[in-house]
């Protein structure tokens, strides 16, 4: 393999890492806060990239703004369907509320598939060209992205070190102590719902310069950030960070040599790291439903 | 159970034996697809009495439909290709939820969403299976000489399956490992202070529930003659979740069963709506999910029963039989 291929390779990887991180981090999120298992988070990043594309090439509107728009619709429409819909479902237990965010999924992707007739769409790169790095040359796009998803993460990072991130922690940890606290415990789960969306929200905005916006690529995230979860531990943010990064690499590499069996060469890595590993990587994780 | 329980199961067991005979070909054709789904989300009950949800059912449901598709291709008999798929998914199992089981609920819950994605996969990039387009051309199954080959023969097959599986389901619900499993179920950290292997009685729990699940993929690849990734993909996995929680989840053996019927007739009345179908059948379930939160089985027994309860008609009627209790001394 040539060094030019690996930095390839590994670029490529680290890109969707991001992507899977952010995804993750917002699914961990929500299942250690408001104890629900968002199967429609890969969908909130699909909707974002639509809805960068519709910002950027129907309205003409700069990409910046496609970024904040799809984070704070996503983050809106987070609030809005646990509000409206999850909250019933919760006092039923565990599996009423993931059964509702599976339902989602499918009204989410036909809606989409309804909407914009099942087309992909490609997105004009916000930096076009090339830009080389020793004697590599990486495309201007793919460093943006990695660049940027770098960004958000650090960002979460820092909001989870603000009252409102502890707030979130606290509420997972144990929700009656905390409204003894003073926690505002139904605020914070519409909150954090709101948080987990918004991050795959503007993972889509991010990635959709890249890969464009097509109606599948929720669910293809999703199915990365159950691995992601799986190595970084259920209800660990750290753990998703890192492991994001790794699963999206090894991804790179083992799809150029095994295709799309990569899922399987991936499984059976994370089956042999959690037999010598389990609980995940590292990190205090939140405490998750079912011991 | 009480007679008057035997004597409405009998009703039921003959409503669905004479079904054929009064209903035309297509109903008859959705009725065994319907057993197939019913089987499913009866081993998504089972799974459930250890409170282990398990979206990984259509992976084993592949696997169970390949292994009777290809030896059955290669001239085995149907019976020891449904009994191969069943050992191939037990033994399968046993590797794979070593390494899950131990973690505990969420992590399972995971390592099956994933492995079912996987599995899926191995179907269709294969060449063994026969790719995406699968594998065709799958001869009927025998019974010695006698070919199973019209809707009402192959709907007789899949209710004996159906009736097989109920049978043993309801033995274990009510022997001691159900029990068991109840314990588990109710409170898992008092079931293991009282010394139940929490661990052992969940892998039993998954790998019966992996054999009959591998039965019904052996059944339904016999009826549709072909093996095809599609049809065990992930969505399916996530619908026999659909079936016991629509039906209601606290009743295992009547819930899937109520569950399947309605998941499959709701997107056949929705049929008018075509490219909405699918929209609107996911809404209707919403629905059902948001105002019905234990399923139709809770609907009934909170409303429906005790109407029933209070009639002086029927508690003559659930006494019939009873042999007389001794009286309590005044």
């Amino acid at each position: 393999m040539s060094v030019g291929l690996f930095f390839q390779l590994l670029a490529n990887g680290i890109m969707s890492g991001g992507m899977y991180a952010l995804v993750a981090s917002g699914l961990t999120l929500t299942l250690g806060v408001v104890k629900v298992f968002n199967f429609a988070q890969g969908d909130f990043l699909m909707l974002g990239a639509y809805l960068t594309f519709t910002i950027v090439v129907t309205l003409g509107l700069p990409y910046p703004i496609a970024i904040l728009a799809a984070l704070v619709s996503m983050a809106i429409l987070g609030a809005l369907i646990f509000l409206g819909i999850i909250r019933r479902a919760l006092n039923f237990g565990f599996f009423n509320s993931l059964l509702i965010t599976v339902l989602l999924v499918t009204v989410i992707e036909q809606g989409s598939l309804l909407t914009f007739a099942g087309q992909a769409r490609a997105i004009p790169p916000v930096f076009p060209g090339a830009m080389s790095i020793g004697e590599v040359a990486f495309s201007r796009g793919k460093l943006l992205v990695i660049g940027s998803s770098i960004a958000v993460l650090v960002a979460l990072y820092y909001f989870m070190k603000l009252k409102i991130g502890k707030a979130m922690l606290a509420s997972a940890e144990n929700s009656d102590v905390a409204t003894l606290q003073g926690i505002n415990a139904k605020q914070i789960f519409w909150m954090t719902m709101a948080v987990g969306c918004g991050l795959s929200g503007i993972g889509g905005a991010i990635i959709a310069p890249v890969y464009g916006a097509y109606t599948m690529m929720g669910t293809m995230v999703f199915s990365r950030a159950l691995l992601v979860l799986m190595v970084g531990g259920m209800g660990s943010m750290s753990g998703a960070l890192i492991a994001g990064f790794l699963i999206g690499i090894v991804e790179s590499f083992a799809f150029q040599f095994v295709g799309y069996l990569n899922l399987v060469v991936i499984l059976v890595l994370v089956g042999i790291l959690m037999f010598f590993r389990p609980g995940g990587l590292l990190g205090k994780p939140m405490p998750v439903p079912g011991e | 159970m009480s007679r008057i329980n035997m004597v409405g199961l009998g009703i039921l067991v003959l409503l669905l034996l004479l079904l054929p005979l009064v209903v035309g070909g297509f109903m008859t054709q959705i009725a065994t697809t319907t057993i197939t789904f019913a089987m499913l989300g009866l081993a998504f009950g089972l799974g459930m009495r250890v409170g282990l949800p398990r979206l990984d059912i259509a992976a084993w449901w592949g696997v169970g439909g390949y292994t009777t598709a290809l030896l059955m291709k290669a001239g085995v008999s149907f019976w020891l290709t449904v009994l191969a798929g069943g050992i191939i998914a037990v033994i399968a199992g046993g590797l794979l939820f070593s390494l899950a089981l131990p973690r505990g609920m969420i992590a399972f819950f995971v390592f099956c969403m994933v492995l079912s994605m996987a599995i899926y996969q191995m179907f269709g990039s294969v060449p063994l299976f026969g790719g995406w387009g699968g594998t065709t051309g799958v001869p009927a199954p025998t019974i010695g000489s006698f070919v199973i080959d019209t809707q009402r023969e192959v709907y007789y097959l899949g209710l004996f399956f159906l009736m097989v599986t109920v049978t043993v389901y309801y033995l274990l619900y009510h022997s001691r490992i159900g029990r068991a499993w109840d314990s588990i179920s109710s409170s898992l950290k008092l079931a293991r202070s009282v010394g139940i292997d929490v661990v052992r009685y969940r892998m039993a729990n998954v790998l019966i529930g992996n054999f009959f699940i591998a039965v019904a993929g052996g059944f339904f690849v016999s009826y549709y003659r072909a093996a095809i990734p599609s049809i065990f993909s992930f969505q399916a996995g996530v619908n026999t979740m659909v079936y016991l929680i629509i039906g209601g989840f606290s009743h295992s053996l009547i819930g899937p069963i109520l569950g399947a019927i309605i998941a499959t007739f709701i997107p056949e009345y929705l049929r008018f709506a075509q490219t909405y179908q699918a929209i609107a059948s996911a809404v209707v379930v919403i629905l059902i999910l948001m105002f019905l939160p234990m399923g139709i089985m809770g609907w009934v027994d909170r409303r429906v029963k005790p109407w029933f309860y209070k009639r002086k008609w029927y508690a003559r009627l659930s006494n019939w039989g009873v042999k007389e209790q001794p009286k309590m001394p005044v």
